[in-house]
């Protein structure tokens, strides 16, 4: 090895490798099936580390991503070939070719358009309706964000046991259904799936949730279902949704302050919002609303946007998003969550009555047992300066709350309103 | 200067245990060290090794005498370095430790 080949680090940009994985698994999983799927994931596996031994000595090569597919390639062939089961493998519907040998079939597959074609199909089918949203989020991390199983459970708070056993069924209800798996999925013509958005939605919701402390671990959920979101771009709901996730993502930097210590929208300092995100979140929102189409998404980029163009708390335009919570509650008249996120929105509106309505909703069997809703009481009780009532919610919702960063969050209130109330000029 | 022989010794098992993004910061580690050597004139060369390799003696070729043995010699460099003490140090940076591999470290006798 010459000295002067490891000058090239930079080539290695962030999550290479979990980019890649998810690309060869694709690759391979188009052309092997996905009944092979045990198969793939060892060719996979192998191809990384003949890097890994590889580039620690020689360096990075000068296309890295290029190596890895080829070398995935020949271990491919030579799996092929070893089993003898080149009749197994599936031809290309779409692509009429006089040699279908198994080498021609994968370089078809090496443009960049027919890997994203490819990752795609895999992203349909790990959307697959009999998995649960969970295992559908745990399939989709796996196969096509090179997740391992330690970093699964670590990004959606669970046990590896638990992340190991899921993907066992999951895999298998896919090996067993998978002739109709594929045949949804001609991603050319087809709007991508309300699951596959779903999914995205929900990853990006359980990184930004768990993000509360844990810094980059689950920012990676983030990162990944925004990947994920640009394979489908072109659809304006899509684009919605990359825009709600980009507003979102630019606060991450003022959400946190101490350890297990999180920021409310008020607390938080906005000159540390990211502008380059803020940025791309207007990029996505202009496209997104080039027709006339409205979607959930669409509305809630919206509220996002001007949560991010109000340059203090104070001037946050509440009676506009009031009413764009309640056009989502419109769209979706059975989410209890849209419904106290409108409640929330109103009661900075001096006039509502949402203390009455937060009391109707408290029954609601998703929200009854959690703290959200008497947190939320708890709030709209001390901006209107009920300070026993709040005191008397924070605490209920303080009992409910699991994680460390929500209870901290609750005992803070807890004491600032017990000192509000205990000193000499509290009333 | 003299001239030292690292000799990496892995369980090649573990690799099968590494997830990708691991693999990526494995491989950004090794570099890193490799660059602060060569930046210092600690370097001179340095190859992995196949995992699997032939052993004669007399006529007989064979697998090997440690078939059972999951620990490999994984690659080797060639360090230059003032004394063994110097080459120790440098070795004891080898990010191959810190994931469980093991280093020996020879010193290369010049034959005149």
């Amino acid at each position: 090895m010459a000295p002067n080949s490891h000058n090239n680090l930079h080539q290695l940009t962030a999550h290479l490798f979990r980019d890649n994985a998810g690309k060869m698994t694709a690759v391979l999983c188009r052309l092997f099936g996905l009944n092979q799927m045990e198969q793939v994931e060892d060719i996979v596996q192998d191809t990384f580390e003949a890097a890994l031994s590889k580039w620690r000595f020689s360096g990075i090569p000068d296309n890295p991503s290029g190596w890895l597919m080829q070398v995935a390639k020949n271990k491919a062939l030579n799996a092929l070939k070893r089993e003898r089961r080149i009749q197994s493998c599936s031809v290309l519907e779409h692509v009429q070719l006089p040699d279908t040998s198994f080498e021609n079939q994968f370089n078809i597959l090496l443009s960049s358009e027919e890997i994203k074609d490819c990752q795609l199909r895999l992203l349909f089918s790990c959307c697959h309706p009999c998995l649960s949203l969970k295992n559908q989020i745990t399939l989709t991390l796996h196969t096509l964000c090179g997740f391992g199983i330690p970093e699964i459970a670590n990004a959606l708070f669970t046990r590896e046991e638990t992340v190991r056993k899921a993907l066992a069924r999951s895999k298998k209800i896919l090996r067993e259904s998978t002739n109709t798996s594929y045949e949804v999925a001609d991603t050319k013509l087809h709007k991508p799936s309300k699951a596959v958005l779903t999914i995205l939605y929900l990853m990006f919701n359980e990184g930004y949730k768990t993000t509360r402390g844990k810094k980059a671990v689950n920012n990676d959920l983030c990162f990944e279902a925004i990947r994920l979101a640009k394979l489908l771009d072109g659809d304006v709901e899509t684009e919605a949704l990359l825009s709600l996730m980009f507003f979102n993502l630019s606060r991450f930097p003022a959400r946190i302050s101490a350890p297990h210590e999180y920021l409310t929208l008020d607390e938080q300092d906005r000159s540390q919002w990211d502008r380059v995100f803020i940025e791309e979140g207007y990029y996505y929102l202009k496209k997104a609303t080039r027709y006339k189409t409205i979607t959930r998404f669409h509305i809630e980029a919206i509220i996002a946007s001007l949560h991010c163009s109000a340059s203090t708390f104070e001037e946050t335009d509440w009676k506009k998003i009031a009413y764009l919570y309640r056009l989502l509650e419109a769209i979706e008249p059975s989410s209890p969550l849209v419904k106290l996120n409108r409640i929330i929105a109103e009661s900075y509106i001096p006039t509502t009555r949402s203390i009455e309505e937060l009391d109707e909703l408290e029954t609601h069997p998703s929200l009854k047992d959690g703290f959200l809703i008497q947190a939320a009481k708890g709030d709209v009780y001390r901006r209107r300066g009920y300070n026993h009532e709040a005191l008397k919610a924070y605490k209920r919702a303080f009992d409910r709350a699991i994680s460390p960063f929500d209870r901290r969050f609750l005992e803070k209130r807890i004491s600032t309103i017990k000192c509000t109330l205990y000193s000499p000029q509290g009333k | 200067m003299k001239e030292f022989l690292l000799l990496i010794r892995e369980n090649l098992d573990a690799y099968g245990k590494m997830t990708p993004e691991e693999m990526q910061q494995d491989i950004e580690k090794h570099m890193e060290w490799v660059e602060k050597l060569t930046a210092n004139g600690n370097f001179k060369a340095g190859n992995p090794l196949d995992s699997t390799g032939k052993y004669i003696r007399d006529s007989v070729v064979t697998d090997g005498p440690y078939i059972e043995a999951k620990e490999v010699v994984s690659g080797f460099y060639f360090l230059l370095a003032r004394s063994l003490e110097e080459a120790i140090e440098i070795a004891q940076g080898c990010p191959t430790l810190s994931a469980g591999g093991m280093v020996e470290v020879r010193e290369i006798i010049e034959a005149e």
